[in-house]
């Protein structure tokens, strides 16, 4: 499904070149769910981003059922993150001037359908926090943020979830409740990324990759 | 459900920061007001000139030498005057090569006195045997000539048709009410010239202050110029054939009433370029600083799957709100500015004012509007240009 071919990854920080990224080979099949760990700085984000399209790699070709991402346009790369790909981020990832349910609905904008409101409710239902579709992201907690972002990525039905630290500085049941809901949908079919730094998180998953100084080293089945 | 529309987004980042927007729109608005203000009003100087040189129907206006600055001022604003000068002239004039028409007035200046009149205006005698300016007007409107105790009167002489209003002792009924022309017109009073000298000859016995002109005193000549000539050439044969004159011609008037505005335009027109300039470069600079505060968000829309084009036209669109809205606001402040202060403005300038028709609004509210709004989207193209192009994940990482 995703298939990393030689990809490397540096960019400039002052003088500096860090390679975040260095000619790593990966393919993720449909369904997997893969774990990513490894130190603060050792590329995991990067590899992430890499393969979700964020970020255009310096070598190597990112290829999303065989088609190199990097060869469609904007327009076509925008289609496939909106359409195919959900993505959760480590820190507060909401629009601050739209409430809960405006930001699961904002996915849905992109893709020129019609924004459904009951799939956003069920989805608000889903991470436990129907009685806040109102509320804006200011009045929920960290927890509850992390949760309206969880129910945005899965708004669209994507094939693919990338979560990058998605229960970091989360209590543990907040935690055990968010992998509740990956395990779920993973076990639909959906293939999931999660780069973590926690044990307990990595142990869910069917594969854990390490990152190490922006080289990738399986850890086992 | 509501729609999460480009609008909406917007409309919603605007409001998080709502003292930024206001003092935006603000600068906006200001620049908006002033240009829409000082072009209101030269429209509405030109379309008074244009009015009430029409009215005036004549291409010259010959008068008793150094009598020219309060003639103009009679003829532009209404300011009451009289000067006399003796109806030989008005023979004279008429002999003049390429006169066509020509025809007396005489000016007397009522005065404040209530016992005298009845307000502080400009009467007008003129001769219903030459005139073509009040004849015309008559025939349209009243089809006979005025009788001696007649008199037609401007649009801000406060009486109506068929009252009666009372002049050095004489009452005169109100035949008609001439269209307002913003000019002295509006402020004057027309009787015969028949009934002026009857008036004058009365206030002898019934006014407690006399009016003192003769018979055979005149105190201007309107003239117009056969075709195939210019109207400067027979000024010319007038000033040199008819000595103990001046020759003021409708052009005369219009330069005199532009050199008074140009003036005051000039530092205007100075101030208002400053202020697009200043609204320009703060909403070039607020945007700069939203795309740097924003960068995340653009991150998470960009991942979300907003395209380039979309955050282009996001930033576009909250630069062309707060312009719009700020044109708009000038527009109205501007407008209503102008309409509260319009008697102040003009008579401290001394030009002549009258509202244009309604599709010179129309045309200058959308101009106005259309050039704040294209002010917005010159300021903020290179923000929305450089926050479309942010890749996400570095715009996501740079934003944390």
């Amino acid at each position: 499904m995703i298939k990393l071919k030689e990809i490397s990854k540096s960019y400039k920080v002052g003088p500096t070149t860090v390679r975040a990224v260095e000619s790593v080979d990966l393919t993720i099949e449909r369904g997997d769910m893969v774990s990513i760990v490894g130190h603060s700085g050792s590329g995991k984000t990067t590899l992430l981003s890499l393969m979700g399209g964020l970020t255009k790699p310096s070598t190597g070709r990112v290829l999303v059922d065989g088609t190199n991402i990097w060869t469609l346009s904007d327009r076509e790369q925008s289609q496939l993150r909106n359409r195919r790909i959900g993505f959760a981020f480590q820190f507060s990832s909401l629009i601050p001037t739209l409430n809960a349910i405006d930001n699961v609905r904002l996915p849905a904008t992109f893709s020129g359908a019609l924004v459904n409101h009951g799939r956003a409710t069920d989805l608000l239902e889903l991470v436990g926090l129907k009685d806040r579709i109102h509320s804006l992201p200011g009045m929920l907690s960290g927890g509850e943020q992390r949760r309206v972002a969880l129910a945005r990525t899965l708004m669209n039905n994507p094939e693919i979830i990338l979560a990058d630290e998605p229960t970091g500085d989360l209590d543990e049941e907040t935690e055990a409740d968010i992998l509740d809901i990956f395990r779920s949908i993973n076990d639909k079919g959906v293939t999931i990324v999660i780069v973590t730094h926690s044990r307990a998180v990595a142990s869910q998953a069917k594969k854990v990759l390490r990152m190490n100084k922006g080289h990738l080293e399986v850890n086992g089945d | 459900m509501r729609r999460l529309g480009l609008l909406y987004l917007a409309a919603q980042n605007l409001r998080r920061k709502p003292f930024r927007s206001f003092v935006t729109i603000a600068i906006v608005g200001l620049a908006a007001g002033t240009l829409f203000s000082a072009t209101l009003l030269i429209g509405s100087v030109h379309q008074s000139l244009e009015v009430g040189m029409e009215r005036l129907g004549a291409d010259l206006l010959v008068m008793p030498e150094g009598s020219a600055e309060s003639g103009e001022t009679a003829l532009i604003t209404g300011t009451p005057t009289s000067f006399y000068m003796d109806e030989s002239v008005f023979e004279q004039v008429k002999a003049i090569e390429d006169v066509e028409q020509a025809s007396p007035q005489i000016f007397i200046e009522s005065m404040i006195s209530s016992q005298c009149c009845t307000g502080h205006v400009q009467i007008i005698g003129y001769d219903p045997e030459t005139d073509f300016v009040v004849g015309p007007w008559l025939e349209d409107n009243l089809n006979r000539p005025l009788e001696n105790r007649e008199v037609v009167i401007g649009s801000l002489i406060l009486a109506n048709k068929g009252e009666s209003v009372h002049f050095f002792g004489t009452d005169f009924d109100v035949a008609g009410v001439l269209d307002s022309t913003g000019m002295g017109a509006d402020e004057s009073v027309f009787m015969s010239m028949d009934a002026a000298y009857e008036m004058a000859l009365n206030s002898q016995e019934k006014a407690e202050t006399f009016l003192e002109i003769q018979p055979g005193q005149i105190s201007s000549v309107l003239v117009k110029v056969a075709p195939g000539t210019t109207v400067e050439q027979v000024a010319q044969r007038i000033k040199a054939g008819v000595p103990g004159t001046m020759v003021m011609t409708a052009n005369d008037l219009s330069q005199s009433v532009t050199d008074r505005l140009s003036g005051f335009l000039r530092g205007f027109f100075v101030l208002d370029a400053i202020v697009w300039v200043m609204s320009l470069l703060t909403i070039a600079a607020i945007f700069s600083m939203i795309v740097n505060e924003r960068q995340r968000e653009i991150g998470l829309l960009r991942a979300m799957g907003g395209s380039r084009r979309f955050v282009f036209r996001l930033m576009l669109t909250e630069a062309l709100m707060m312009t719009a809205v700020g044109g708009l606001a000038g527009i109205l402040v501007g407008g209503a500015g102008l309409f509260i202060f319009k008697a102040v403005i003009t008579a401290s300038l001394g030009v002549p004012y009258l509202w244009p028709p309604l599709w010179y609004f129309g045309m200058l509210m959308a101009g106005t509007l259309a050039l704040a709004v294209v002010t917005g989207a010159i300021a903020s193209l290179y923000p929305a240009v450089s926050s479309s192009r942010l890749e996400p994940y570095a715009a996501i990482r740079q934003g944390e």
